[in-house]
This record gives structure tokens, C-alpha cells and sequence, in this order.
């Protein structure tokens, strides 16, 4: 069975790093990309099953990737787990702000810096539809 | 029924003030019982005599004036009565004149100026005193009438913004080429309301102050606001306690989310130690040690960075080997800069001598700038020679350190944020604190730090600190400003 596909948005090297080498651990495949405009050359020619974005990054932010994701046919479908350590987005209403802003919905789940393994594997789980496989040998 | 000789000769006794009737030659021909009672009997005496105790014409005589003129006078005298008591009197005359025409004695009425006197030097008094009060008071006090020309303004206030009075006060006191938009007396002529306000504005010597000012209507006899007194107190000293104790709190808020991140990293090393451990793979070991130290590193930075900008200590002024400080820091970064392969390279002019600073913290200072170029030469991934140039040189009244680096370059938007608590260089291995120490460090020594940039090609800082000692005194308005913005 083919692992699934995660895109990761981060610009913090070692940040990238660790998620690659986690979830890679865990049967997923990942592929990573520094920052939004990156990120969206990446996208022209690679589906992933979710995508994990962070927020505050060079150049445009991870929600305004969000928007344009959400926005967009081709990619308004796939999950997307915003990872932050910013409080006022882990706070707010990110939800009703992005609709009544922007017109679409929120990110699908929202992580908190320092990341949390298991709720990681949990909510990546979870969004490409199965059950948190063991780590491979 | 008409009034008889006698009627008037009875009014003329009776009237409560003096009545005398002089001759030509100054003798006393009549006096009513008023006269009589303070002067003593005098007719056929010599009026100068007789009011005064002169022995001869008064200078500025109003009887021989009436005399001489053919009309009335009114002055003041002082007179003195039998009892040796002196009398403030306003003197009348009016000539009295025969059937022909000509003048035969004048008559001179005096009314006591006494009580009148009184009330004249209380008056004096008391608007000496309020005009002392005005002047003395450590505030800055103007008043404005309805075209906001200045009528008034205290020394505090002429000392600070100039000599004011006949001018606009938009003028003086805002340096202003037109009225402002928000008329802070307006509200008190429109409605003789009391109002404050808080506001900047720039003295003279062109120091930047905060100040309180109170605006209150200031009424004429008929209750109209006819002009304003606006009376403003220098805040300054509190604004800027308010700041750094805002900018403390902005602080941890703002590096708040760097150190998270910096924390995920170090998980993350700690995961691949810890799963290449498990999984025998001693590449991902030694990756993932590489990770924590990396991050660890950068903790420890700004956990430095943080404690030293919280204490903000007092400068140390010293004299500075310029030549020694900075040969030694650039050897300190040799290794790392040519472990991420750019050159580094220092040029000083030999001349350069000695700087009066704190030399830790001018250390610091340029360390910080130093990083930041190596950091922006690192990030850019085009492959060009990377280098970052030092060059010191003397450029009276400043020393002046340049660092020039051709690295990944700043748009304008990071180039204005720069030095501001906002700007967080994540993602780097900056704390986004070193650069608002470098600035503060640069401000405290009486000098200043710019920045020129490209994007894509690269970026220029110039530190100056004076050569001749002058720490600063200004408040930091940068700060302050930046700082309150955010309330």
C-alpha cells in the first residue's frame, strides 16, 4: 500500500527536518518547501493527501497560503493543519476570522509549537482517513 | 420750585467732599464745613499752605493752570490735614467767571482717593503676584485669543519654544506652516469646555517631549470666551518608563513564538538522536545531535539577549583600542564564517586610535551586526562568493564601523522594521532581539546606526559613535513611539 503524501510548509531548516523524519517514520512520504511561493511551485505537479503549514514564515504568511489553497479548485479539498507557535492564532477564532475575511474556511486542525507527537499523528491520521499506523522498522 | 442763593449756599457746605473757592493770588475766599473740619478755619490763607503745608505755588498748580487755560482740570494730589494724616484726593476745578466773561476764582472740588488707593494697591498686589505665579510655574502656559495669536506665555515656555507672544501659536508651538487640523482650544471657544490632551512636540533645542496639556476657557466681563489657557506638563520621563515596561512585555510577547520554535527544533533533534539510536542509524545520530546543539545555541542566545536587554545597564566609558576590539571580534567569527564558506575581511585605517565607549557593549553591538550578515549570506542560496566586509575608519566627529555583507538583501518593509522589537528574524539563527540591542547600545553612546539594502544583492550597516564622549540624553522616541502604538 503507498504511503500517503504530506507537504510540509516550513521555513525553519531543522523544523523540516523533524517533521520529514517523523512522519517518514510513521509510513508517510514527505516533501517539504521553505515558503509559500515554494510551496505552490511544488503543488503544480504533486497532490499531497495533507498539508502541514506554518504560519509565520519570509515573504507571504501561512494563512494567507491558506486563502489562496482554499481558493483555488485544484487544492481546496486537501486537508490542511496549520502548526504555530504564534498565540493569538491558536487563540482567536481563526475560523469565523478567515470566513468573514476572506470568504473561506478555516484550516482543518491547528497545532501549537512545540509540536506534540502523538496529537501530530493523530490529526494527520485522522484527515487522510486512517488509523495511526505503527512506526516502521 | 427753583433753588434759592440759599439752597445753593447750603449745598455747597453740605457736599461730602472738599469746596474751596480760590483768588488769583491763591488765597482761600471760601470753604465748605467738610474743609473746615480736616483743613481747619483757612480762608484768607494761602491754599498751598493751607492743603499741603507749602510755603510756596505747587509745581503743576491746577488752580493756576484753571487760570491760565479758562477751563477745568482734573488731577491727583496728596494733601495733608491738620492732624498730619496725608489724603490721595482727585482734584476738580472749574473757573468762575463774572458777568463779563473773565475768570475771578476758581473752585476746587477733591474727592478722597483713599479707600479708591486701597483697592489700586491690592489690585497691584495681587496681579504681581499672579503675574509671578504665571511666569514661575514648571509647566508650559500660553494664552491664545480667538485668531490663536499668543497673548501671553510664561518664561518655561519662552525658554522651550521662543519668544511667542504676537505670534500663531500653531506657529510656536508646532512649528507649523498653517493652523492644525485638530485645534485642541477649539472645543473651548465652541462650547467653553475644559479639555485635555496628550501630544509631541519638539522644543528648541529640538528635543522631542511628551506632554499633558490642559486647555481651559478663559472668560471676559461679558462671559464670552474671548481666550484659551493651555498649561502643558513634559510626561516624558513617564512615557518612557511606560515603554520599556511596555516594550518588556511587547518583548516576551514577541519572542514568545521564536522560542517555540526554537524548541520544536531541539525536539527534533532529541527525536532523530533517539530514534537513531533505536533504529542503529549512527547518520541520523549524528544529525540529530547536530540539531541540538544547533538549537540549543540559539536558545542560549536569546535567553542572553533577553536578560541583557531587561537589566539595561548603565554605559561604562571607557577608553577603546578600536584596532584590538575589532581584529580579536572578527577572529572570533573566522571559524564560523568560513565553516558556511563566506569571507570575512577587516580593513581598518591605522589611524583610527581610541574610541570613548563600553566596550562590551560595542562588542556587542557589532557582533550582532556580524551575525546578522553572515546569517543573510547564508540563507542565500545562489551560488556567488559570499563575503561580508568590516571596515573602520574616521570620518570627524564620528568613528564609523561599515559592515557590508552580498547576502540574500532586505526589502524596505524589513529594512524600516529592523531595529524595532516587531522584526523577528525566524527562521535564522537570530533571536530578532540583536538588532534592536545593536541600536540601543549605538543610541546610548550618542551615535546612531543606518542601514542601506537590496534585495538580492545585499546590505550595508554603518554604526557612528562619536569620538569626543557624549552619551545620550534623549529619550529613545523610537521606541517610545513604537512601543505605544500598540496600546
Amino acid at each position: 500500500m503507498a504511503g500517503k503524501n504530506v507537504l510540509i510548509v516550513e521555513d525553519d531548516p531543522d523544523i523540516v527536518v523533524y517533521l520529514t523524519s517523523f512522519l517518514e517514520d510513521h509510513g508517510y512520504q514527505a516533501r517539504s518547501a521553505g515558503d509559500a511561493g515554494k510551496a505552490l511551485l511544488v503543488l503544480d505537479g504533486f497532490r499531497p493527501d495533507a498539508i502541514l503549514v506554518d504560519v509565520l514564515m519570509p515573504g507571504r504568511s501561512g494563512l494567507d497560503l491558506l486563502v489562496t489553497l482554499r481558493r483555488d479548485p485544484r487544492w481546496q479539498d486537501i486537508p490542511l493543519v496549520v502548526v504555530t507557535g504564534m498565540d493569538q492564532v491558536l487563540q482567536d477564532d481563526c475560523q469565523s476570522y478567515l470566513l468573514s475575511q476572506h470568504g473561506v474556511s478555516g484550516p482543518d486542525a491547528v497545532l501549537g509549537k512545540p509540536i506534540d507527537p502523538t496529537a501530530l499523528l493523530a490529526v494527520v491520521g485522522k484527515l487522510v482517513g486512517r488509523q495511526a499506523p505503527t512506526a516502521a522498522g | 420750585m427753583t433753588a434759592t442763593p440759599d439752597n445753593y449756599r447750603q449745598y455747597f457746605e453740605e457736599m461730602p467732599c472738599y469746596l474751596s473757592v480760590h483768588d488769583r493770588d491763591f488765597h482761600i475766599i471760601e470753604a465748605n464745613r467738610r474743609f473746615r473740619e480736616d483743613f481747619g478755619q483757612r480762608v484768607g490763607d494761602f491754599c498751598y499752605r493751607a492743603y499741603k503745608g507749602r510755603e510756596e505755588v505747587c509745581p503743576e498748580c491746577p488752580v493756576e493752570k484753571t487760570f491760565h487755560e479758562g477751563c477745568s482740570q482734573i488731577s491727583e494730589q496728596t494733601l495733608v490735614t491738620t492732624s498730619g494724616e496725608h489724603l490721595p484726593v482727585r482734584v476738580w476745578t472749574m473757573p468762575i467767571l463774572d458777568e463779563g466773561g473773565k475768570i475771578v476764582a476758581v473752585m476746587e472740588m477733591h474727592t478722597d482717593l483713599r479707600r479708591f488707593k486701597l483697592l489700586e494697591a491690592r489690585l497691584e498686589q495681587s496681579q504681581a503676584r499672579l503675574a509671578q505665579l504665571f511666569e514661575e510655574v514648571p509647566c508650559f502656559i500660553s494664552v491664545q485669543g480667538r485668531n490663536r495669536i499668543i497673548q501671553h506665555a510664561n518664561r518655561k515656555f519662552r525658554e522651550t519654544f521662543g519668544e511667542g507672544v504676537g505670534d500663531y501659536c500653531w506657529r510656536v508651538y508646532k512649528h507649523r506652516d498653517e493652523p492644525c487640523l485638530v485645534c485642541t482650544p477649539q472645543p473651548a471657544f465652541d462650547k467653553g469646555v475644559q479639555t485635555e490632551h496628550e501630544e509631541v512636540v519638539v522644543s528648541l533645542a529640538g528635543r522631542t517631549m511628551h506632554v499633558l496639556c490642559t486647555t481651559a476657557p478663559i472668560r471676559n466681563a461679558a462671559g464670552e470666551v474671548d481666550a484659551v489657557i493651555e498649561m502643558s506638563t513634559d510626561i516624558t520621563p513617564l512615557r518612557e518608563l511606560q515603554s520599556q515596561l511596555t516594550s518588556i512585555g511587547l518583548l516576551v510577547g514577541s519572542i514568545s513564538h521564536g522560542i517555540k520554535s526554537l524548541l520544536t527544533g531541539l525536539d527534533g533533534g532529541m527525536y532523530l538522536v533517539n530514534s537513531g539510536f533505536a533504529k542503529d542509524r549512527p547518520e541520523r545520530v549524528k544529525q540529530g545531535w547536530e540539531m541540538v546543539q544547533r538549537n540549543v545555541e540559539r536558545i542560549r542566545s536569546m535567553v542572553l539577549d533577553i536578560l541583557y536587554y531587561a537589566k539595561d545597564r548603565e554605559l561604562e566609558v571607557k577608553p577603546i583600542e578600536v584596532v584590538k576590539l575589532a581584529s580579536e571580534l572578527v577572529e572570533s567569527m573566522q571559524k564560523r564564517a568560513s565553516d558556511l564558506d563566506i569571507a570575512l575581511s577587516l580593513e581598518i585605517e591605522p589611524e583610527v586610535g581610541v574610541l570613548p565607549g563600553d566596550a562590551k557593549a560595542v562588542r556587542a553591538m557589532l557582533a550582532n551586526i556580524l551575525e546578522n550578515s553572515l546569517d543573510a549570506c547564508r540563507t542565500d542560496t545562489a551560488k556567488v562568493p559570499r563575503r561580508v566586509d568590516f571596515k573602520v575608519r574616521r570620518s570627524p566627529p564620528w568613528l564609523l564601523f561599515e559592515i557590508e555583507d552580498n547576502g540574500i538583501g532586505m526589502d524596505r518593509e524589513t529594512r524600516e522594521k529592523l531595529f524595532s522589537l516587531f522584526f523577528s528574524s525566524k527562521g535564522v539563527s537570530g533571536t530578532g532581539l540583536g538588532l534592536f540591542i545593536s541600536k540601543k547600545i549605538a543610541d546610548k553612546h550618542g551615535g546612531g546606526i543606518e542601514v542601506d539594502s537590496e534585495p538580492g544583492r545585499g546590505s550595508r550597516f554603518v554604526v557612528r559613535l562619536p569620538l569626543e564622549a557624549r552619551p545620550s540624553t534623549q529619550p529613545e522616541q523610537a521606541q517610545a513611539q513604537t512601543a505605544s502604538r500598540t496600546n
